[in-house]
């Protein structure tokens, strides 16, 4: 709508600057369909993100620090995705999903060493790569005790990922790098 | 500002992608308008050439199309609660409570299928009533008739197994209840005529196989389900096809 100076009537004048009933109805009509559409679609869309998840929680309790002795305590692993490990120092928690493709290795004790079955990545029991095709260490879970009973509060989700150094021996992270909370229990 | 939108235009109009989606000009020549009708496989069903008269929108608001507009509803709207809903016997209530309560958008969801659906059996009376006041179903319309009994047949039997789908105590009365019809079938229900004599028993009957089970249980909400969901659409939709074909080949009545 361009207003033409030319014409010399002031009220055509006028009458061109203002919205005609018919253009603010089309506008207003148009809008308010394209403004539902827009809605109804982002409600859709956003249908697909659930509110509520009926997955295994990625927050639990796994029983008191002295439940757990030396070494690897591997009876965590089908329930929780989870190895339990004590040393001198304290206690961490490993997540067992393979760094390579997400298998589930296995514990070796005459070995100490975790195996998996699908590639044959080798980890030694601190979670550094000895073997295979793995390119990052084993991951390790957030610990801290419950308050109230004393439990050790496992976050399956908050997970400590520091870059390895390339050694002779394998991919390595030092340990007292590691050994800090919350990725450690020292009791 | 014109011109670079029409360079613009020209340039898509031109590529080879929107050439072999649109196999035909601007449809404001008569053999254009034609050629929309005969490329186009959903535009195909309607006649290339109508009667003026016959698309005018009188007092019965095309009560057909306005039904096909509510099955397209049910369908889009079903499949996006069937991304929640899980028919097992232990959380087909829950999850519909979580459609209601928990899911973004979910009771809009729930709701639009609910009342489209009983829309659509409400549309499919009145549009059989009208075919009948005016005359529709009388030769060479009478196969179309046939198609369209069908189709409610169809649509009441879509709305009974979704009734089944929430799982509270309104759907497994109402199933025990329509099952104990279908027990009461000659020959093939232990209820029925000859039923007993000839064998039939509340495990081997036709509400046996109807429910996958004596009782409304587990099976029941599984088979009600799948023919919910899969079976019965395909079928409607299949008959649908033949019932809008047929409109094309007969022709329309009068206006809609």
């Amino acid at each position: 709508m361009t207003a033409n100076p030319s014409v010399p009537d002031a009220q055509q004048a006028l009458k061109e600057q203002e919205m005609s009933r018919r253009r603010f109805f089309a506008l207003v009509g148009w809008g308010g369909f394209l403004a539902s559409m827009g809605g109804a679609a982002f409600g859709t869309f956003r249908f697909m993100f659930p509110e509520v998840l009926y997955e295994p929680p990625t927050i639990f309790k796994i029983g008191k620090p002295t439940d757990f002795g030396m070494g690897v305590t591997d009876t965590l692993k089908k329930e929780r995705q989870i190895w339990v490990v004590r040393n001198e120092r304290g206690l961490y928690v490993l997540v067992a999903i393979c760094r390579h493709l997400g298998c589930t290795p296995n514990w070796f004790l005459d070995q100490e060493r975790f195996r998996c079955p699908c590639h044959g990545s080798i980890y030694d029991v601190y979670g550094n790569v000895r073997g295979g095709p793995a390119p990052r260490t084993l991951w390790r879970a957030a610990i801290n005790l419950d308050p109230v009973d004393g439990q050790v509060v496992v976050n399956f989700i908050q997970r400590q990922d520091p870059d390895p150094k390339s050694t002779p021996e394998g991919l390595t992270v030092l340990e007292p790098g590691r050994e800090v909370a919350p990725f450690f229990i020292t009791t | 500002m014109t011109r670079w939108l029409e360079k613009l235009q020209q340039q898509i109009v031109s590529t080879q992608v929107w050439r072999s989606l649109f196999r035909h000009g601007y449809p404001d020549t008569d053999l254009n308008r034609a050629l929309v009708m005969f490329s186009n496989v959903i535009l195909h069903l309607h006649p290339v050439r109508v009667k003026r008269g016959a698309l005018k929108i009188r007092y019965t608001w095309c009560l057909g199309g306005l039904t096909f507009f509510m099955f397209i509803i049910l369908t889009i709207t079903g499949v996006f609660l069937m991304f929640y809903y899980v028919p097992d016997t232990r959380r087909a209530y829950n999850d519909i409570k979580d459609l209601q309560y928990v899911v973004y958008f979910g009771n809009l969801m729930r709701d639009m299928h609910r009342w489209a659906a009983h829309a659509m059996v409400f549309l499919v009376w009145l549009h059989m009533t009208r075919v009948f006041l005016t005359g529709a179903y009388k030769p060479p319309r009478e196969f179309n008739w046939v198609v369209g009994v069908v189709l409610l047949v169809l649509t009441l039997i879509l709305s009974w197994t979704g009734y089944l789908l929430p799982w509270d105590q309104l759907a497994m009365w109402a199933i025990t209840v329509g099952a104990k019809m279908a027990e009461a079938t000659p020959v093939i229900g232990v209820a029925g005529p000859f039923g007993i004599q000839l064998g039939m028993r509340p495990d081997n009957d036709i509400r046996f196989m109807l429910l996958g089970g004596t009782v409304v249980g587990q099976s029941a909400l599984l088979r009600f389900y799948v023919l919910h969901c899969v079976g019965l659409p395909l079928i409607a939709a299949l008959f649908m096809a033949v019932h809008f074909w047929r409109i094309r080949k007969d022709g329309f009545s009068g206006p809609l």
